[in-house]
């Protein structure tokens, strides 16, 4: 199946090599496949390098891995609309979601992390957040960042 | 020789009756105002452009665009080119851009539309970011509206007819590009 969604450039295909290359980082079966499925389905509010768009998307670059060091954090991530209304299945969902954690933010990555499973993530997007998605951000950051460096 | 004198008085007080200084001050001034005016008139400039009429100009523009590469078949210029069968937009082949470059004096947005489609060369699906250029004349040349994978605007991500000038100076929409992401894999 081929389709298309908005996503962001240029340089992409230089971007997949990199993104793609070495060893797939855990709960990531295929990391090309896990690129493509970013691309056509993320990349184009959170942009390239997961800098993200003011207004519409926040930042994943140096931030997205923090959430998964404080409680709470992991289940926004499976919860969060980008994430709840994706049409991705759960399996390609949490790879997706496994490869934005390593490939975006690898330094706040806890040695101890587990990675989200299909069922995991099937739970999660069941209770999808709305409004209140922006305030829960910003606890849940502004509680990592007290809780000091990784 | 008194006969001659009689017929040039005759000719002259005739001609005088008929005309005034006047009216030959204004027949004089009008033509010299109009030979003035002669060098300011769109042909002249033209013709100082080395000859080029705004029909060369746009002769010029949608003059077909070949990659010279049989594994990138097409006209860049035509709506049938096959990186654009996912696009909504005018094609900037025909705005002075290329199917990569925006025209001069836009600006590529950073936030894109992106789609799939099969190359007739290799029979070969490839990612394809349709790039809104913004911030110039949009003169609705070349329009081009394919629609592949298009999905309702209930769903924006996944929808085409959003005008991706996001993130710009300028959130006026000129013309789309079509840049090779890379090969796209088959899922099921």
């Amino acid at each position: 199946m081929m389709y298309g969604a908005a996503a962001q450039t240029p340089a992409g295909a230089a971007s997949a090599g990199a993104a793609t290359a070495g060893a797939a980082p855990a709960g990531v079966g295929d990391a090309r496949r896990a690129w493509q499925n970013w691309t056509m389905n993320c990349q184009g509010c959170h942009r390239v390098d997961g800098t993200g768009s003011a207004g519409t998307a926040p930042s994943l670059a140096g931030t997205v891995a923090k959430f998964v060091r404080v409680p709470g954090g992991r289940e926004y991530l499976g919860r969060v609309p980008g994430v709840a209304t994706s049409p991705l299945s759960n399996a390609d969902l949490a790879e997706v979601v496994n490869w934005m954690l390593w490939r975006f933010d690898q330094q706040h990555l806890p040695s101890t992390f587990q990675p989200f499973t299909a069922a995991e993530i099937g739970q999660l997007r069941a209770q999808p957040l709305r409004l209140e998605a922006s305030r829960m951000r910003n606890d849940l950051l502004r509680k990592a960042d007290e809780s000091g460096p990784p | 020789m008194a006969q001659f004198d009689h017929l040039a008085e005759k000719v002259l007080r005739g001609f005088a009756s008929r005309t005034s200084r006047r009216s030959l001050f204004s027949v004089l001034g009008g033509f010299l105002a109009g030979a003035a005016a002669l060098p300011l008139l769109p042909v002249a400039r033209a013709a100082e452009g080395g000859g080029r009429s705004a029909e060369d100009s746009k002769s010029e523009i949608e003059a077909p665009q070949f990659s010279g590469n049989p594994q990138d078949p097409g006209d860049r210029t035509k709506c049938d080119y096959w990186r654009y069968c996912a696009i909504d937009g005018s094609l900037c082949s025909c705005y002075g851009g290329s199917v990569i470059t925006c025209p001069p004096d836009t600006e590529m947005s950073p936030i894109t539309w992106i789609g799939t489609c099969r190359n007739p060369a290799d029979e070969r699906n490839y990612i394809i970011s349709y790039n809104d250029c913004c911030g110039g004349v949009a003169w609705g040349r070349c329009a081009c509206q394919n629609n592949r994978g298009d999905r309702p605007l209930v769903r924006p991500q996944t929808n085409n007819e959003i005008t991706w000038c996001f993130g710009t100076k300028s959130q006026s929409y000129t013309c789309t590009v079509a840049i090779i992401l890379g090969t796209a894999i088959e899922q099921k």
